[in-house]
Protein backbone atom coordinates (compact mmCIF):
# COMPACT_ATOMS: atom_id res chain seq x y z
CA UNK A 1 0.00 0.00 0.00
CA UNK A 2 1.34 3.40 -0.96
CA UNK A 3 -1.45 5.58 0.44
CA UNK A 4 -1.79 7.51 -2.81
CA UNK A 5 -5.29 7.63 -4.32
CA UNK A 6 -6.75 8.85 -7.58
CA UNK A 7 -9.44 11.43 -6.82
CA UNK A 8 -12.10 13.31 -8.72
CA UNK A 9 -11.24 16.83 -9.88
CA UNK A 10 -11.24 19.01 -6.75
CA UNK A 11 -12.48 22.57 -6.38
CA UNK A 12 -9.56 24.82 -7.22
CA UNK A 13 -10.91 28.10 -5.86
CA UNK A 14 -8.24 29.90 -3.86
CA UNK A 15 -5.51 27.56 -5.12
CA UNK A 16 -2.74 27.66 -7.65
CA UNK A 17 -0.84 24.89 -9.39
CA UNK A 18 2.90 24.75 -8.68
CA UNK A 19 4.95 22.53 -11.02
CA UNK A 20 7.43 20.23 -9.27
CA UNK A 21 8.22 17.37 -11.61
CA UNK A 22 8.31 17.55 -15.41
CA UNK A 23 8.74 14.50 -17.59
CA UNK A 24 9.14 15.09 -21.33
CA UNK A 25 9.38 11.43 -22.31
CA UNK A 26 6.85 9.39 -20.36
CA UNK A 27 7.05 6.56 -22.90
CA UNK A 28 10.79 6.03 -22.58
CA UNK A 29 9.79 2.79 -20.94
CA UNK A 30 6.33 2.17 -22.49
CA UNK A 31 4.93 0.50 -19.39
CA UNK A 32 5.10 3.86 -17.59
CA UNK A 33 2.89 5.55 -20.17
CA UNK A 34 0.52 2.57 -20.20
CA UNK A 35 0.16 2.80 -16.42
CA UNK A 36 -0.95 6.42 -16.56
CA UNK A 37 -3.30 5.76 -19.48
CA UNK A 38 -4.90 3.02 -17.36
CA UNK A 39 -4.99 4.95 -14.12
CA UNK A 40 -6.59 8.08 -15.55
CA UNK A 41 -8.61 6.58 -18.41
CA UNK A 42 -6.62 8.72 -20.81
CA UNK A 43 -7.79 6.80 -23.86
CA UNK A 44 -11.22 8.33 -23.21
CA UNK A 45 -10.36 11.54 -21.35
CA UNK A 46 -7.45 12.65 -23.52
CA UNK A 47 -6.48 16.25 -22.87
CA UNK A 48 -9.90 17.23 -21.50
CA UNK A 49 -8.75 17.56 -17.88
CA UNK A 50 -5.80 16.81 -15.57
CA UNK A 51 -5.67 13.74 -13.40
CA UNK A 52 -5.62 14.27 -9.63
CA UNK A 53 -3.95 12.37 -6.81
CA UNK A 54 -4.16 12.68 -3.05
CA UNK A 55 -0.87 11.96 -1.27
CA UNK A 56 -0.75 10.34 2.19
CA UNK A 57 -0.19 13.82 3.66
CA UNK A 58 -3.57 14.88 2.29
CA UNK A 59 -2.00 17.20 -0.25
CA UNK A 60 -3.43 17.10 -3.76
CA UNK A 61 -1.43 16.91 -6.98
CA UNK A 62 -2.56 17.59 -10.53
CA UNK A 63 -1.09 15.50 -13.33
CA UNK A 64 -1.15 17.51 -16.54
CA UNK A 65 -0.57 15.25 -19.50
CA UNK A 66 1.27 16.54 -22.55
CA UNK A 67 0.57 15.63 -26.18
CA UNK A 68 3.27 15.91 -28.81
CA UNK A 69 2.70 15.60 -32.55
CA UNK A 70 3.88 12.30 -33.93
CA UNK A 71 4.16 10.59 -30.54
CA UNK A 72 1.84 8.30 -28.60
CA UNK A 73 -0.30 10.11 -26.03
CA UNK A 74 0.67 11.17 -23.46
CA UNK A 75 4.18 12.13 -24.51
CA UNK A 76 4.89 13.75 -21.16
CA UNK A 77 3.43 14.67 -17.80
CA UNK A 78 3.84 17.51 -15.34
CA UNK A 79 3.11 16.97 -11.66
CA UNK A 80 1.83 20.13 -10.00
CA UNK A 81 1.10 20.66 -6.33
CA UNK A 82 -2.34 22.14 -5.69
CA UNK A 83 -1.54 24.73 -3.04
CA UNK A 84 -3.18 27.70 -1.36
CA UNK A 85 -2.88 30.56 -3.79
CA UNK A 86 -0.87 33.01 -1.69
CA UNK A 87 0.99 30.75 0.75
CA UNK A 88 4.58 29.48 0.60
CA UNK A 89 5.01 25.82 -0.18
CA UNK A 90 6.26 23.24 2.32
CA UNK A 91 8.91 21.87 -0.01
CA UNK A 92 10.17 19.00 2.19
CA UNK A 93 6.57 17.79 2.43
CA UNK A 94 6.17 18.05 -1.33
CA UNK A 95 9.35 16.01 -1.72
CA UNK A 96 7.94 13.28 0.53
CA UNK A 97 4.67 13.40 -1.40
CA UNK A 98 6.45 13.04 -4.74
CA UNK A 99 8.37 10.06 -3.40
CA UNK A 100 5.02 8.50 -2.41
CA UNK A 101 3.67 9.18 -5.91
CA UNK A 102 6.71 7.47 -7.43
CA UNK A 103 6.20 4.46 -5.14
CA UNK A 104 2.55 4.35 -6.24
CA UNK A 105 3.63 4.53 -9.87
CA UNK A 106 6.18 1.74 -9.60
CA UNK A 107 3.79 -0.40 -7.56
CA UNK A 108 1.17 0.02 -10.27
CA UNK A 109 3.52 -0.78 -13.13
CA UNK A 110 4.82 -3.95 -11.52
CA UNK A 111 6.74 -6.62 -13.38
CA UNK A 112 10.46 -5.99 -13.20
CA UNK A 113 9.77 -2.59 -11.61
CA UNK A 114 9.44 -3.03 -7.86
CA UNK A 115 9.04 -0.66 -4.94
CA UNK A 116 11.98 -2.49 -3.32
CA UNK A 117 14.25 -1.49 -6.21
CA UNK A 118 12.99 2.09 -6.07
CA UNK A 119 13.61 2.11 -2.34
CA UNK A 120 17.12 0.72 -2.88
CA UNK A 121 17.77 3.46 -5.45
CA UNK A 122 16.59 6.11 -3.01
CA UNK A 123 18.83 4.74 -0.29
CA UNK A 124 21.83 4.41 -2.64
CA UNK A 125 21.55 8.08 -3.54
CA UNK A 126 20.62 9.11 0.02
CA UNK A 127 17.30 10.66 -0.89
CA UNK A 128 15.75 11.92 2.35
CA UNK A 129 12.27 10.36 1.99
CA UNK A 130 13.85 6.98 1.19
CA UNK A 131 16.15 7.19 4.18
CA UNK A 132 13.20 8.02 6.42
CA UNK A 133 11.41 4.80 5.54
CA UNK A 134 11.92 1.65 7.63
CA UNK B 1 29.22 32.71 -14.52
CA UNK B 2 28.57 30.17 -11.80
CA UNK B 3 30.13 30.80 -8.43
CA UNK B 4 32.55 27.90 -8.00
CA UNK B 5 33.87 27.16 -4.49
CA UNK B 6 37.36 28.56 -3.83
CA UNK B 7 39.03 25.15 -3.59
CA UNK B 8 37.57 24.30 -7.00
CA UNK B 9 38.64 27.59 -8.59
CA UNK B 10 42.19 26.93 -7.38
CA UNK B 11 42.22 23.68 -9.32
CA UNK B 12 40.61 25.26 -12.39
CA UNK B 13 42.37 28.60 -12.99
CA UNK B 14 41.92 28.60 -16.75
CA UNK B 15 40.35 31.62 -18.43
CA UNK B 16 36.91 30.80 -19.77
CA UNK B 17 36.34 30.95 -23.52
CA UNK B 18 33.04 30.69 -25.30
CA UNK B 19 31.92 29.79 -28.79
CA UNK B 20 28.50 29.90 -30.41
CA UNK B 21 27.71 26.38 -31.65
CA UNK B 22 24.42 25.67 -33.40
CA UNK B 23 22.67 28.39 -31.41
CA UNK B 24 24.12 27.37 -28.02
CA UNK B 25 26.86 28.98 -25.92
CA UNK B 26 29.68 26.49 -25.43
CA UNK B 27 32.38 26.98 -22.81
CA UNK B 28 35.87 25.67 -23.41
CA UNK B 29 39.42 25.98 -22.21
CA UNK B 30 42.25 26.60 -24.68
CA UNK B 31 45.77 26.43 -23.21
CA UNK B 32 49.25 26.00 -24.67
CA UNK B 33 50.42 25.73 -28.24
CA UNK B 34 51.32 22.92 -30.61
CA UNK B 35 49.29 20.09 -32.08
CA UNK B 36 45.85 20.13 -30.43
CA UNK B 37 44.73 17.58 -27.87
CA UNK B 38 40.96 17.81 -27.35
CA UNK B 39 39.69 16.27 -24.10
CA UNK B 40 36.04 15.18 -24.11
CA UNK B 41 34.02 14.42 -20.98
CA UNK B 42 30.72 12.58 -20.61
CA UNK B 43 27.80 12.35 -18.19
CA UNK B 44 27.57 14.15 -15.72
CA UNK B 45 31.01 15.72 -15.69
CA UNK B 46 32.65 18.70 -17.38
CA UNK B 47 36.13 19.91 -18.27
CA UNK B 48 37.16 19.85 -14.62
CA UNK B 49 37.53 16.08 -15.01
CA UNK B 50 40.73 16.80 -16.98
CA UNK B 51 42.21 19.40 -14.62
CA UNK B 52 45.32 17.28 -14.02
CA UNK B 53 45.96 16.90 -17.76
CA UNK B 54 46.42 20.55 -18.67
CA UNK B 55 49.86 21.27 -17.17
CA UNK B 56 51.61 18.07 -18.30
CA UNK B 57 50.24 18.24 -21.83
CA UNK B 58 50.94 21.94 -22.37
CA UNK B 59 54.42 21.49 -20.89
CA UNK B 60 55.00 18.63 -23.34
CA UNK B 61 54.22 20.99 -26.22
CA UNK B 62 50.56 20.51 -26.96
CA UNK B 63 47.61 22.86 -27.27
CA UNK B 64 44.94 21.58 -24.87
CA UNK B 65 41.29 22.24 -25.66
CA UNK B 66 38.61 21.11 -23.23
CA UNK B 67 35.01 21.83 -24.22
CA UNK B 68 32.04 21.49 -21.89
CA UNK B 69 29.31 19.62 -23.73
CA UNK B 70 26.17 21.73 -24.22
CA UNK B 71 24.04 20.89 -21.15
CA UNK B 72 27.00 20.42 -18.81
CA UNK B 73 29.69 22.38 -17.01
CA UNK B 74 29.91 26.05 -17.81
CA UNK B 75 28.16 25.70 -21.17
CA UNK B 76 24.55 26.68 -21.82
CA UNK B 77 21.98 24.18 -20.56
CA UNK B 78 18.92 23.70 -22.75
CA UNK B 79 15.63 23.39 -20.90
CA UNK B 80 13.98 20.81 -23.16
CA UNK B 81 14.97 17.21 -23.61
CA UNK B 82 14.44 17.46 -27.35
CA UNK B 83 17.50 19.73 -27.60
CA UNK B 84 19.69 16.71 -26.88
CA UNK B 85 20.48 14.17 -29.58
CA UNK B 86 23.69 12.31 -30.34
CA UNK B 87 23.84 13.89 -33.79
CA UNK B 88 23.27 17.33 -32.26
CA UNK B 89 26.15 16.89 -29.82
CA UNK B 90 28.47 15.67 -32.59
CA UNK B 91 27.46 18.74 -34.61
CA UNK B 92 28.16 20.99 -31.60
CA UNK B 93 31.67 19.59 -31.25
CA UNK B 94 32.19 19.88 -34.99
CA UNK B 95 31.14 23.54 -34.93
CA UNK B 96 33.68 24.28 -32.20
CA UNK B 97 36.63 22.40 -33.71
CA UNK B 98 36.02 23.66 -37.24
CA UNK B 99 35.50 27.17 -35.87
CA UNK B 100 38.96 26.94 -34.28
CA UNK B 101 40.20 25.42 -37.55
CA UNK B 102 42.05 22.68 -35.71
CA UNK B 103 44.27 20.25 -37.63
CA UNK B 104 46.22 17.17 -36.49
CA UNK B 105 43.76 16.65 -33.64
CA UNK B 106 44.16 14.02 -30.95
CA UNK B 107 40.77 13.32 -29.38
CA UNK B 108 40.72 11.99 -25.82
CA UNK B 109 37.29 10.45 -25.26
CA UNK B 110 35.55 9.35 -22.06
CA UNK B 111 31.98 8.09 -21.58
CA UNK B 112 29.64 10.07 -23.94
CA UNK B 113 32.76 11.84 -25.17
CA UNK B 114 33.36 8.56 -27.01
CA UNK B 115 30.36 8.44 -29.36
CA UNK B 116 30.53 12.22 -29.72
CA UNK B 117 34.25 12.35 -30.44
CA UNK B 118 34.22 9.32 -32.72
CA UNK B 119 31.38 10.93 -34.66
CA UNK B 120 33.55 13.99 -35.24
CA UNK B 121 36.61 11.90 -36.07
CA UNK B 122 34.90 9.78 -38.71
CA UNK B 123 33.13 12.77 -40.31
CA UNK B 124 36.31 14.90 -40.35
CA UNK B 125 39.15 12.44 -40.98
CA UNK B 126 41.45 15.01 -42.60
CA UNK B 127 41.60 16.96 -39.31
CA UNK B 128 42.51 13.93 -37.18
CA UNK B 129 45.86 12.72 -35.86
CA UNK B 130 45.05 10.15 -33.12
CA UNK B 131 42.49 8.76 -30.68
CA UNK B 132 42.63 8.02 -26.96
CA UNK B 133 39.67 6.00 -25.65
CA UNK B 134 38.75 5.51 -22.00
CA UNK B 135 35.69 3.81 -20.45
CA UNK B 136 33.42 4.35 -23.42
CA UNK B 137 31.86 2.56 -26.39
CA UNK B 138 31.09 3.12 -30.06
CA UNK B 139 28.68 0.47 -31.35
CA UNK B 140 24.96 -0.18 -31.13
CA UNK B 141 24.52 -3.40 -29.17
CA UNK B 142 24.72 -5.16 -26.82
CA UNK B 143 24.64 -2.67 -23.97
CA UNK B 144 26.86 -2.98 -20.93
CA UNK B 145 25.49 -5.43 -18.38
CA UNK B 146 25.42 -2.49 -15.95
CA UNK B 147 23.05 -0.63 -18.28
CA UNK B 148 20.59 -3.53 -18.43
CA UNK B 149 19.97 -3.62 -14.66
CA UNK B 150 16.80 -2.07 -13.26
CA UNK B 151 18.67 -1.34 -10.03
CA UNK B 152 20.33 1.05 -10.08
CA UNK B 153 20.69 2.09 -13.72
CA UNK B 154 17.30 1.87 -15.41
CA UNK B 155 15.41 2.90 -12.29
CA UNK B 156 17.65 5.94 -11.94
CA UNK B 157 16.60 7.50 -15.25
CA UNK B 158 13.11 6.01 -15.66
CA UNK B 159 10.20 8.34 -16.47
CA UNK B 160 9.49 10.71 -13.56
CA UNK B 161 12.10 8.95 -11.43
CA UNK B 162 14.95 10.49 -13.44
CA UNK B 163 13.63 14.03 -12.99
CA UNK B 164 13.15 13.29 -9.27
CA UNK B 165 16.40 11.50 -8.37
CA UNK B 166 18.75 13.16 -10.84
CA UNK B 167 16.84 16.42 -11.22
CA UNK B 168 15.52 17.37 -7.78
CA UNK B 169 18.29 15.59 -5.87
CA UNK B 170 21.26 15.83 -8.29
CA UNK B 171 21.96 12.16 -7.58
CA UNK B 172 24.28 11.48 -10.51
CA UNK B 173 26.60 14.49 -10.20
CA UNK B 174 26.84 14.05 -6.47
CA UNK B 175 26.56 10.55 -5.16
CA UNK B 176 26.75 8.87 -8.58
CA UNK B 177 30.26 10.06 -9.44
CA UNK B 178 31.35 9.49 -5.83
CA UNK B 179 30.33 5.83 -6.09
CA UNK B 180 32.31 5.38 -9.32
CA UNK B 181 35.76 6.42 -8.08
CA UNK B 182 38.22 4.39 -6.03
CA UNK B 183 39.43 7.01 -3.54
CA UNK B 184 36.09 8.37 -2.41
CA UNK B 185 37.44 10.36 0.53
CA UNK B 186 39.86 12.27 -1.68
CA UNK B 187 37.16 12.80 -4.30
CA UNK B 188 34.69 14.14 -1.74
CA UNK B 189 37.26 16.56 -0.36
CA UNK B 190 38.74 17.82 -3.58
CA UNK B 191 36.36 17.39 -6.49
CA UNK B 192 32.75 16.47 -5.73
CA UNK B 193 31.69 20.09 -5.25
CA UNK B 194 32.90 20.92 -8.76
CA UNK B 195 30.42 18.53 -10.33
CA UNK B 196 27.54 19.54 -8.09
CA UNK B 197 28.11 23.29 -8.31
CA UNK B 198 27.75 23.52 -12.08
CA UNK B 199 24.32 21.85 -11.93
CA UNK B 200 22.70 24.04 -9.28
CA UNK B 201 19.01 23.65 -10.15
CA UNK B 202 16.80 20.74 -11.23
CA UNK B 203 16.32 22.21 -14.71
CA UNK B 204 20.09 22.54 -15.19
CA UNK B 205 20.49 18.76 -14.65
CA UNK B 206 18.33 17.67 -17.57
CA UNK B 207 21.08 15.97 -19.56
CA UNK B 208 22.02 13.76 -16.59
CA UNK B 209 18.87 11.70 -17.17
CA UNK B 210 18.47 12.35 -20.90
CA UNK B 211 21.87 10.91 -21.91
CA UNK B 212 21.17 7.53 -20.27
CA UNK B 213 18.02 7.28 -22.37
CA UNK B 214 20.12 7.48 -25.55
CA UNK B 215 22.12 4.36 -24.76
CA UNK B 216 20.86 1.69 -27.18
CA UNK B 217 19.19 -1.12 -25.25
CA UNK B 218 17.54 -2.97 -28.14
CA UNK B 219 16.97 -2.75 -31.89
CA UNK B 220 14.32 -0.03 -31.53
CA UNK B 221 16.76 2.49 -30.00
CA UNK B 222 16.75 6.01 -31.40
CA UNK B 223 20.40 6.34 -32.39
CA UNK B 224 20.91 2.78 -33.56
CA UNK B 225 21.86 3.79 -37.10
CA UNK B 226 24.36 6.36 -35.86
CA UNK B 227 25.99 3.83 -33.55
CA UNK B 228 26.12 1.30 -36.41
CA UNK B 229 27.89 3.98 -38.47
CA UNK B 230 30.34 4.52 -35.62
CA UNK B 231 31.09 0.81 -35.50
CA UNK B 232 31.75 0.76 -39.24
CA UNK B 233 34.02 3.75 -38.73
CA UNK B 234 35.95 1.92 -36.03
CA UNK B 235 36.42 -1.14 -38.26
CA UNK B 236 37.84 1.09 -41.00
CA UNK B 237 39.84 3.34 -38.69
CA UNK B 238 43.63 3.44 -39.09
CA UNK B 239 44.27 6.36 -36.73
CA UNK B 240 46.89 5.69 -34.08
CA UNK B 241 44.83 4.78 -31.02
CA UNK B 242 45.53 4.39 -27.33
CA UNK B 243 43.20 2.51 -24.95
CA UNK B 244 43.23 3.30 -21.23
CA UNK B 245 40.89 1.70 -18.70
CA UNK B 246 40.37 1.64 -14.97
CA UNK B 247 41.13 -1.71 -13.33
CA UNK B 248 37.83 -1.57 -11.48
CA UNK B 249 35.59 0.02 -14.12
CA UNK B 250 32.07 -0.60 -12.87
CA UNK B 251 30.24 0.65 -15.98
CA UNK B 252 32.20 -0.41 -19.07
CA UNK B 253 33.76 -3.71 -18.02
CA UNK B 254 37.25 -3.72 -19.55
CA UNK B 255 37.01 -7.45 -20.27
CA UNK B 256 34.13 -6.62 -22.62
CA UNK B 257 34.56 -3.03 -23.77
CA UNK B 258 38.33 -2.54 -23.93
CA UNK B 259 38.50 -5.98 -25.51
CA UNK B 260 35.95 -5.05 -28.16
CA UNK B 261 37.84 -1.85 -29.01
CA UNK B 262 40.97 -3.96 -29.34
CA UNK B 263 39.10 -6.30 -31.68
CA UNK B 264 37.81 -3.41 -33.81
CA UNK B 265 41.14 -1.54 -33.71
CA UNK B 266 43.77 -4.28 -33.61
CA UNK B 267 46.52 -1.72 -34.12
CA UNK B 268 45.53 0.14 -30.94
CA UNK B 269 48.06 0.40 -28.13
CA UNK B 270 46.89 -0.97 -24.80
CA UNK B 271 44.71 -1.24 -22.96
CA UNK B 272 46.80 0.39 -20.29
CA UNK B 273 45.22 -0.26 -16.92
CA UNK B 274 45.29 2.33 -14.15
CA UNK B 275 43.74 2.65 -10.72
CA UNK B 276 40.17 3.72 -11.33
CA UNK B 277 36.55 2.90 -11.76
CA UNK B 278 34.39 4.60 -14.43
CA UNK B 279 35.72 8.09 -13.64
CA UNK B 280 39.34 6.95 -13.85
CA UNK B 281 40.65 10.50 -14.35
CA UNK B 282 39.70 11.24 -10.73
CA UNK B 283 41.98 8.51 -9.39
CA UNK B 284 44.80 8.50 -11.93
CA UNK B 285 44.80 11.87 -13.71
CA UNK B 286 48.57 12.51 -13.72
CA UNK B 287 49.35 8.90 -14.63
CA UNK B 288 46.92 8.95 -17.57
CA UNK B 289 48.24 12.32 -18.73
CA UNK B 290 51.76 10.87 -18.73
CA UNK B 291 50.64 7.83 -20.73
CA UNK B 292 48.92 10.09 -23.27
CA UNK B 293 51.93 12.40 -23.50
CA UNK B 294 54.31 9.46 -23.99
CA UNK B 295 52.03 8.02 -26.70
CA UNK B 296 51.95 11.36 -28.54
CA UNK B 297 55.70 11.87 -28.27
CA UNK B 298 56.28 8.47 -29.85
CA UNK B 299 53.87 9.33 -32.68
CA UNK B 300 55.87 12.45 -33.41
Amino acid sequence: MTGVTVIAPPALDGCHLAPFLIEDRLGHFPEFREFFVRSFDLGRVGLARPGYLRAPSGNIYALIFIGRSGEAFPAGVEIHAVVPALEPIDEPQVDRDLWAVLRWTIDGIGGEWSVEKLQSSGRLFRIPPALDEP
Amino acid sequence: MLDLPAHIRQQWPYPPRHARVNGWRMHYVDEGSGDPVVLLHGNPTWGFLYREFVAPLTTAGYRVIIPDMIGFGLSEKPAREHAHTLDGHIANLTALLRGLDLQRITLVCHDWGGPTGLGFAFANPARMRALVLMSTWGWPLPPAEFHTRVFPWRMMHAPLIGPYLLGRHNALAGRGVYLSVVDRKRFAERAQAAYEAVLPDPASRLLTWVWPRWIPMNDTARALDRFAWLERGLRACTLPTLLIWGHADDVFDPAVFAARFKQLLPHAEGPHFVTGRHFLQEDSGPEIAAIVSDFLQRLA
